[in-house]
């Protein structure tokens, strides 16, 4: 049977400069023209830009106070004031964001991976998951108050709890959705649970994986913001979460807008990251990863 | 009760399988496959066709009966090429030898070897997205030729194949048997393609699964395949399984 069978969505070759690469069905890559780039980019930056107009619009029509709600232009006329304020917060909110995120990834990460190798561990562990996440966070940061003291650690273990589900739930998935005549096959060679662990089934579970990471980062920097909310600085510098406290009680709204802001930054770069890395681990054979032109 | 013996790849002698739940998958069966021989099973959904493949790879047990098992190296090909998606071609070829732990250079010739018998030697750094459903479905036959195999059991495995792919693919696996002479248990729903390619065609029913029949192909795959493709013989043996079937 010949080699040249090639798939149908397969553009002919160009002339091949060995026989390995006239038989290789390869999938020319295209760099993304400006057209492309554009019409990724152009929506949303449309949409915003009426949002923005309608809302500055709205605010001049009905003369609504600057301490209700600032008009975008205020919000732009506060940043150079605000921002040697805002810079410190942002950076502990990171931090303790952060540092939840990746406490949740390992511990969630561990559980799963536990819980997917026995199964009395599952059966043991798994409601009580489940109790953690169904347990109100607001509820819970007092007694870490209590335990820890007010301040960045309390703040780290808040984001930490409200991110690990995602990523315990998403891997446990995963590593049990693994197809069923690949696990046939490695059982028949003779694999050992390890080999199959590691070979086969972490693998398989990357994508779900990622994707619980990358709801773990949206939560993690929730949970660093109402830890901050309960356990305040702690005697140290507070974070985006005291920032937006102590702005509301004092009805600065401008620098209120912009902390928020600031908040969902810290947000969005952890998603980016984290989706960075789902595109370059799984972009040559994960159909999540893959551009529309794959 | 399994045991091992040398003449035999695979010796079922009143074996039957009783599920848990008390479903009877397989009535007392009686069925040999010697050395080299290649047998496929036709019949219709449920009548145990895996369930008896299940048994001769040692992944199930009878329930009752005899089953010995004289192959040392046993290999599997399912109906979807069921490779590793995030490990090249070569990788997945490798795969068994690897998980056998056998020395890394001899991993490495045995899965060059078996891509260059399924004419897949250029696309050895490809990933499996990157192939057709035929080419994907030839690795996965390179990987069960890598592991050296005394005894190939193949679960429909050019089902999902069009139909010109999948009559190529049946010469292939007839000209692979003519240079490994391994054993072979074959499922398909085809009845052509069962007598087209084994010794032995084993037709079965269900309620409970048995068998009915083994009738010998006139065409077994020391034959040229191309010259007894269109006898009267082979036509008439197609017919006449249909009709066991229809009847069973």
């Amino acid at each position: 049977m010949s080699i040249a069978e090639k798939t149908p969505a397969t553009p002919p070759a160009q002339t091949p400069a060995t026989p390995q690469a006239a038989a290789r069905p390869t999938v020319p890559r295209k760099a993304p023209s400006g057209r492309t780039l554009l019409s990724f980019v152009l929506p949303p930056l449309v949409v915003l830009v009426i949002a923005v107009a309608l809302w500055q619009a709205l605010i001049s029509l009905f003369g609504v106070p600057k301490f209700l709600v600032p008009a975008p232009l205020d919000v732009l006329a506060e940043i150079g004031p605000a921002i040697g304020t805002l810079v410190e917060p942002t950076l502990v909110t990171m931090g303790e964001a952060y540092g939840g995120f990746l406490l949740a990834a390992v511990v969630g990460f561990a559980v799963a991976f536990v819980m997917a190798r026995w199964n009395v561990a599952e059966r043991g562990l798994y409601p009580y998951m489940v109790l953690l996440q169904t347990i109100p966070i607001i509820a819970v940061a007092p007694i870490l108050v209590v335990w820890l003291g007010p301040g960045p650690t309390t703040n780290t273990v808040v984001a930490a709890m409200i991110a690990v589900f995602p990523v315990t739930a998403n891997t446990l998935t995963g590593l049990k959705s693994t197809d069923r005549n690949l696990v046939q096959l490695f059982a028949m060679a003779g694999a050992s649970k390890r080999y199959e662990m590691s070979v086969l089934r972490i693998p398989y579970a990357l994508p779900y994986v990622l994707t619980g990471l990358r709801i773990a980062a949206g939560s993690s920097v929730i949970g660093a913001i109402v830890g901050e909310f309960v356990a305040g600085i702690g005697g140290g510098q507070g974070g985006l979460g005291y920032v937006i406290t102590s702005t509301a009680q004092q009805l600065l709204m401008p620098r209120l807008f912009l902390a928020v802001i600031a908040a969902s930054c810290v947000s969005l770069l952890l998603f980016g990251l984290v989706r960075l890395v789902e595109v370059l681990a799984l972009r040559r054979w994960h159909e999540s990863a893959m551009s529309s032109d794959d | 009760m399994t045991t091992a013996v040398q003449a035999d790849l695979v010796r079922f002698a009143g074996v039957t399988k009783t599920y848990s739940n008390g479903f009877t998958a397989l009535a007392p069966i009686d069925l040999t496959i010697g050395p080299g021989k290649v047998v496929s099973i036709v019949g219709p959904s449920g009548c145990g066709k895996t369930t008896l493949l299940r048994m001769a790879g040692g992944l199930s047990s009878p329930t009752t009966g005899e089953l010995s098992i004289g192959s040392t190296q046993n290999s599997y090909v399912f109906q979807d090429p069921t490779l590793m998606a995030w490990r090249n071609v070569l990788a997945n070829t490798e795969l068994v030898s690897r998980i056998r732990k056998v020395p890394r250079a001899e991993t490495r010739r045995r899965a060059v070897e078996a891509l260059r018998l399924v004419g897949l030697e250029n696309v050895q750094k490809s990933l499996p997205r990157e192939l057709s459903g035929g080419m994907r479905m030839r690795v996965s036959l390179a990987r069960a030729l890598a592991s050296e195999p005394d005894l190939m059991l193949m679960d429909e495995p050019f089902a999902a194949l069009d139909e010109f792919t999948r009559d190529r693919m049946a010469d292939e696996l007839i000209r692979l048997w003519r240079e490994r002479r391994f054993g072979v248990l074959f499922i398909t729903h085809s009845i052509r393609e069962a007598v087209k390619i084994a010794h032995e065609v084993v037709v079965m029913a269900s309620g409970p699964g048995r068998i009915v029949e083994i009738v010998e192909s006139p065409s077994p795959p020391g034959t040229d395949p191309d010259a007894a493709r269109d006898t009267d013989a082979l036509d008439e043996t197609v017919k006449y399984i249909g009709a066991r079937l229809a009847a069973a």
